[in-house]
């Protein structure tokens, strides 16, 4: 078994099983297995740990809140304004979608839904329409493509401007799709080529292979954590510049 | 590995079709409770904070008030007591002064009252003398004179009263 087979294993999806419907096929994969168990968590979880008054579940109430808290008075209202807080829960989901998407790809038997460029890319999409949406509402139609090219600009560049601006749009979408993609695709990459690395040493001889093992497990730990901060990272990185366009879109400046 | 960047449609659609529902129902079962209760916290926060500071500025203008007031009455009782330090130096001259004018006047009175016994002691003595020297003249008048010479001098004064008044002229 090559390299490629198991980093195809681990990190493309599992296809169980797929149903039609009209034109389109729908599969039942092991990303979208994560994707419900991230979406009952949030569901579940969530609610009962917000509405509960024990003691016991005091922390984790509060974690949620300081994340939700920060997430509106760092994200949401400096780049949207005092309108963003109608955005928040928007924000909020996305943040613990992506975030509990990410750690589930670290849990054994799991599997980043986030490295999956389908998830990724309906992601994308619907903070694409988020900012195209919240742009046009604040501004109106007009408003918001007559605001697309900065202002300053002379008369005689709009006409190369404003298709730039337009794939911009879809550009900072697109980058955030592919960002959040790779990022957690390149953690589990480098993961599985450091366990390699032992049966590729191993390959040359079984001590060879030993050698190696310490060391590579210790820089897969190493990676773990790292994947583990970039997890946060991530999901933080995600829902700001969601934030930041979204609020380019509402006050163009 | 074509797999890899081959996004399937069936797992768009579920994404968001999961994404947007999960956001419609979280913001009504955790973020909305989350926010009320946020804002209910701040709103009961700032509110204390309100109370707070209008409860200090209140004791701040009580202090300053009283602090006006204690030096107010500190200057009234130094004045006060200035004024009866006044007062009472004034109140000490005039009774000085006025001892010392009854003191003066009853030296004077007495020294006028010596002095008026004295004239009537001297007096005294002198009428006592006079007296007393005339009384012992006359002793020794009555010792001198005798009778012939009384006589003499009788008849000497009846010659004389004779010739002044005829019609007492006896006729012998």
């Amino acid at each position: 078994m090559g390299l490629k087979e198991i980093l195809e294993h681990h990190i493309v999806d599992h296809v169980w099983a797929r149903f039609t419907l009209g034109t389109h096929v729908f599969p039942v994969s092991k990303h979208l297995l994560m994707l419900g168990i991230a979406s009952l968590i949030l569901l579940v979880v969530f609610p009962l740990l917000i509405r509960s008054r024990s003691a016991a579940l005091a922390p984790f109430r509060s974690i949620i809140e300081i994340i939700v808290l920060f997430i509106r008075d760092e994200v949401v209202v400096p780049n949207l304004g005092h309108k963003g807080a109608a955005y928040i829960g928007y924000f909020s989901t996305l943040f613990f979608l992506i975030l509990i998407l990410n750690l589930l790809g670290l849990v054994p038997y799991g599997a980043s839904a986030t490295g999956n460029l389908a998830v990724t890319t309906g992601l994308a999409l619907t903070t694409f329409v988020l900012i195209n949406f919240a742009g046009i509402k604040e501004q109106g139609l007009v408003g918001y493509f007559a605001h697309l090219v900065p202002k300053g600009v002379p008369v005689w560049l709009y006409p190369l401007l404003f298709p730039i601006e337009l794939i911009g749009l879809v550009t900072k979408a697109f980058a955030l799709c592919i960002r959040l993609f790779a990022n957690m695709i390149a953690g589990h990459i480098v993961i599985l080529s450091f366990i390699s690395f032992i049966f590729i040493f191993g390959s040359l001889s079984v001590a060879v292979g030993f050698a190696v093992a310490p060391i590579s497990v210790g820089l897969v730990l190493f990676t773990l954590l790292l994947e583990l901060f970039v997890a946060f990272l991530q999901a933080y990185v995600f829902v700001f510049l969601t934030a930041i366009f979204t609020g380019a879109a509402m006050h163009p400046h | 590995m074509e797999a890899l960047i081959r996004p399937e449609f069936g797992l768009m659609f579920w994404t968001i079709t999961c994404f947007v529902l999960l956001v419609l129902l979280l913001s009504k079962t955790a973020w909305g409770p989350l926010m009320q209760a946020v804002n209910e916290r701040e709103r009961a926060i700032k509110h204390d904070r309100h109370t707070a500071e209008t409860a200090r500025a209140e004791a701040e203008k009580i202090k300053s008030e009283l602090e006006t007031r204690l030096t107010e009455l500190k200057a009234e009782i130094r004045s006060r007591m200035d004024e009866a330090r006044v007062s009472a130096e004034k109140e000490k001259d005039i009774l000085i002064e006025e001892a010392r004018k009854s003191a003066a006047i009853i030296v004077e009175s007495s020294r006028r009252e010596i002095e008026a016994q004295k004239l009537e002691a001297a007096r005294d003595l002198r009428n006592k003398v006079a007296e007393l020297s005339v009384m012992a003249a006359e002793r020794i008048m009555m010792k001198q004179l005798d009778h012939r010479a009384n006589t003499d001098l009788a008849s000497k004064y009846l010659a004389e009263l004779e010739k002044e008044r005829p019609d007492l002229k006896m006729e012998c």
